[in-house]
């Protein structure tokens, strides 16, 4: 079995060995409900009675920190008074909260060899700690805080090896970009992460690789366990889990190569970003007018420091708003300390507070008809940040730092 | 569950969540949300939709996030998706909120928009009774189609008593 196929059986009953096309029901390790759950009408109306298990629940305020209208503001007081009734201890209230992903590895939720079940679509973001996970909509996760099982259709898997070292002026997003190019999308599949490339990347970058799997519509990603992942989990002080690797005879159905060192800056074009990604130096000075770094794919330390150093004794173009959204407390506190937060506002971008904002349309830079939009964000389907006939472009935080001093969109400040 | 006729409307590949229920729809009442439904690809669509009509559609419908898509083209008055196939999150989205969606590769090809089809659920096909050409679908396991004939996962979770009064 491969790392998948083993995760998935270690969490259910009676069952010695997994393979694609089986369907099987699974113990869930811990339920994420972000703000999102609010908006669900069942879920304010008839929640769950009790959890399953209160110590294996977090709720945790992402989408809508702070709430932009007083229909959101009022739906999450009701959330508040869940996280009481409900005892929850892992509740993260605004002050305290960020995009739930990366909470969720912040406060060590995940740990290797575990299953996660979370509202929210990113969820395959948990793979890059060795642990699978699956956005679920609402009604299903109340299946699961009320009864703490699920079920899960198992697909095939494809094995993705990344070889070699990125360059620097590219990015995990790039990275990722490389493998939507060779793979397409692999609806209902999973995606597991192999080579000797790995060993390289950081737990920011294999986040943001992992998190963009979902874009693939891939069920479940995954990268294997190694020093890198353990040294993390040490400084978060948690040790008590239980590390997956793949049988020698492992089962993939199709296996890609990527050399990281051939990877270079790419956008996706607007409206989809599979069969729509081109090499950042094919787009003709492409104006845009709009910058955004944010996100659970890269919204993180290393891509506001991204920022913050292109953006060093520079300025924002005068056509163009940067607005910058750390994806947590602690991430935009480190960013205060280490001065990046000066330094991209002394270059006349905005620094938001954590929250997912921009990236769903929903707050902090909801874009207008004629916007024409680069941003580090997830998903540039029609209308996800706003209008439906604004453009958007997605690409790395760097590549997005670049085109806010340039007016336009460039891998490199040189150019 | 009884089989399903109806007329159909089709759509091409990779129709996704936000085209179905998009932002807007977060915070209107309940009654206004299904004609928000596929606005930004099909205007005025939503309007001409009769009960009973069915979705056909290319390969990986319902690609996306987890928001509540599938309730609200059931909530449009559709009875059923067919498509070359179906994202899993949209599948178990649909199953949960006791909606049919069937993968039938090769529906496209049998049918254009405004046939009438005849899904019978007991052989598992699909008749186009405007040309009598017939495909096959891949069945759901019978847990799931139990949750679609109990109307959702949200219903049998009522029955079982495991969910409170509101907040
Ligand atoms: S940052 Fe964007 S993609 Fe990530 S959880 Fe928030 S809305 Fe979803």
């Amino acid at each position: 079995m491969n790392i998948i196929e083993k995760i998935l059986k270690n969490h259910s009953e009676n069952i010695k060995e997994v393979s694609p096309g089986d369907i099987i029901t699974v113990n869930v390790d811990r339920a994420i409900i972000t703000d999102m759950a609010a908006l669900h009408p069942e879920f304010i109306n008839n929640p769950p009675l009790r959890p399953f298990d209160s110590d294996k629940i977090a709720i945790i305020f992402d989408h809508f920190v702070p709430p932009p209208n007083i229909e959101i503001s009022n739906r999450i007081n009701k959330l508040r008074k869940l996280a009481n009734l409900w005892n929850i201890k892992d509740f993260y209230d605004s002050g305290s909260s960020g995009i739930s992903h990366v909470i969720a590895a912040e406060k060590g939720f995940l740990k290797p060899g575990s299953l996660i079940a979370n509202t929210d679509s990113h969820t395959i973001a948990v793979g890059a700690f060795n642990t699978i996970g699956r956005g679920l909509g609402t009604p299903e996760i109340m299946n699961i805080i009320a009864t703490g099982r699920t079920w899960f259709l198992v697909g095939e898997t494809i094995k993705v090896n990344l070889n070699g070292k990125i360059k620097n002026n590219t990015s995990s997003k790039d990275v990722f970009f490389s493998i939507a190019k060779a793979t397409g999308d692999i609806p209902n599949n999973n995606i597991e992460f192999h080579g000797d490339g790995i060993k390289h990347l950081t737990m920011d970058q294999r986040s943001s690789i992992s998190t963009m799997c979902a874009e693939l519509s891939a069920e479940f990603s995954v990268f294997p366990y190694d020093n890198v992942l353990k040294s993390y989990m040490d400084n978060i002080n948690v040790y008590d889990y239980n590390p997956i690797k793949p049988d020698n005879n492992a089962y993939y159905y199709r296996t890609y190569d990527i050399d990281l060192g051939e990877t270079e800056p790419m956008v996706a074009l607007p409206d989809r970003i599979i069969n729509n990604i081109r090499p950042v130096s094919e787009m003709n000075k492409t104006e845009i007018n709009v910058c955004i770094i944010g996100s659970c794919a890269n919204g993180r330390l290393s891509d506001i420091k991204d920022a913050a150093e292109i953006l060093h004794n520079n300025r924002v173009n005068k056509n163009v708003r940067l607005i910058v959204t750390p994806a947590s407390t602690k991430i935009y506190r480190e960013a205060l300390k280490l001065g990046y937060i000066d330094e991209i506002a002394g270059a006349g971008g905005l620094v938001t507070n954590p929250t997912c904002g921009a990236c769903l349309g929903g707050h902090m830079g909801v874009v207008g008809d004629t916007d024409i939009v680069i941003s580090s964000t997830t998903r540039n389907f029609k209308g996800r940040m706003g209008s439906k006939d604004a453009k958007i472009y997605l690409a790395s935080a760097k590549t997005v730092a670049i085109s806010a001093i340039k007016g336009y969109i460039s891998g490199g400040l040189n150019e | 569950m009884n089989n399903i006729n109806g007329k159909i409307w089709l759509f091409g590949d990779d129709i996704n969540t936000d085209l179905m229920y998009p932002q807007v729809c977060y915070t209107l009442n309940e009654d206004e949300k299904p004609f928000y439904a596929m606005s930004a690809n099909r205007p005025g669509w939503s309007r001409m939709v009769n009960r009973g009509d069915i979705i056909v559609a290319g390969r990986n419908f319902g690609t996306g996030s987890s928001r509540p898509a599938a309730d609200n083209i059931k909530n449009l008055g559709i009875s059923c998706v067919i498509a070359e196939s179906i994202n899993g999150l949209f599948l178990r989205n649909s199953v949960n909120s006791g909606f049919l969606a069937l993968q039938a590769p090769g529906i496209t090809n049998i049918v254009i928009e405004g046939d009438i089809v005849y899904i019978d659920l007991k052989n598992n096909e699909i008749i186009n009774k405007s040309n009598n050409k017939k495909i096959n679908f891949k069945p759901l396991p019978q847990f799931l189609m139990d949750i679609i004939d109990n109307g959702g996962i949200i219903n049998i979770l009522k029955n079982k008593k495991l969910l409170g009064g509101p907040l």
